[in-house]
């Protein structure tokens, strides 16, 4: 189950964050994801030495915490995806999936000529396909 | 030399150069948010868009007629539905349609069910009243006038504003026969 999703931008500046549950551990989730930022900084500039990763956008388990696991995606405008589940057996194909999926949908919000880069995601459209998404990548897992 | 037959719309659009679509789409996108920061009021950015698609349709229309080969068109429907599948086919690759003619056939509605111009696009908040593909009705519009067609072009439904497809009323308000600027008394 995501209970979390949130993009932010390269500067460290939150683009959108959602969350999945009934809210009242909303602020603890927003506080996880900005934890995990440092975490996505310090792969970014240590990168690991076993051997050259081609697919440097997809940065896997971040950490994991109490009852969370939180996975990171890069793209290459330092764009960050930030992903909080709670489930406990996820499958490494799945979050890939799901990231690639997230995205497609962050791409064509942004190519909204009335969205500003740099400001928040108002689009109603891209909240609609993320909450599918969400909604999918539990299905799958759960299959 | 017997006069070529008309092209369908398809077989020009296959010949003629592509351009991508979304460097198309952002483009116009770009556009439109120029205006808007330029002139800040939706109804004038609405003005000018019509302006430059009268500006546009002038020109456009002969490289319709040269490339299409179409016969002289017999009445206004004739004429709408060239512009339906023949126009607008070669230009965006779309095909529209034509429907509700009103008893006297001088007002129908053309149907987009696609439009790559809006691919991606969402209007916010601020601009609800903005017509996004204004263009096309002023190309319409200054297309029709040069081959002697005053008409009106108004949008009826538009999808960036909820419904489900792209409707524009083309109205023939008179047809003007030709006219030379000087009398000819030779």
């Amino acid at each position: 189950m995501i209970v979390c999703v949130a993009v932010v931008g390269h500067q460290n500046n939150p683009l959108y964050i959602q969350s999945f549950t009934e809210a009242d551990d909303a602020l603890k989730l927003h506080h996880i994801v900005h934890c995990s930022l440092d975490v996505v900084d310090e792969r970014v500039n240590n990168p690991k030495k076993s051997g050259p990763t081609l697919n440097e956008t997809f940065l896997g388990l971040l950490y994991p915490t109490e009852n969370y696991k939180v996975y990171g995606y890069l793209t290459n405008t330092k764009v960050k995806f930030i992903m909080v589940t709670t489930d406990l057996d996820v499958r490494d194909a799945d979050v890939r999936n799901f990231f690639r999926r997230f995205h497609a949908a962050y791409v064509d919000a942004v190519s909204n000529p009335f969205h500003v880069p740099g400001k928040k995601i108002t689009s109603r459209t891209f909240a609609e396909r993320v909450s599918t998404i969400v909604k999918s990548f539990g299905l799958n897992a759960a299959g | 030399m017997a006069p070529a037959a008309p092209r369908s719309g398809e077989a020009i659009f296959a010949s003629v150069e592509h351009v991508n679509s979304e460097l198309f789409t952002l483009t116009y996108g770009a556009i439109v948010r120029q205006l808007l920061t330029d002139l800040e009021d939706v109804e004038e950015v609405n003005k000018q868009l019509d302006q430059m698609g009268y500006n546009i349709g002038i020109r456009l229309v002969d490289e319709f007629l040269a490339k299409s080969n179409v016969s002289k068109c017999v009445d206004f429907k004739e004429t709408a539905e060239v512009i339906a599948k023949v126009g607008f086919k070669m230009f965006l690759g779309i095909t529209a349609s034509v429907t509700n003619w009103d008893a006297e056939g001088t007002t129908c509605s053309l149907i987009l069910e696609d439009n790559p111009l809006v691919d991606f696009v969402e209007l916010p908040d601020t601009c609800q009243d903005l017509y996004y593909c204004n263009i096309f009705s002023g190309i319409i519009r200054g297309a029709l006038e040069m081959v002697s067609m005053k008409t009106e072009v108004t949008w009826v439904r538009d999808m960036l504003r909820g419904d489900d497809a792209f409707e524009l009323k083309v109205k023939l308000l008179k047809q003007v026969s030709e006219e030379y600027p000087y009398k000819d008394d030779e």
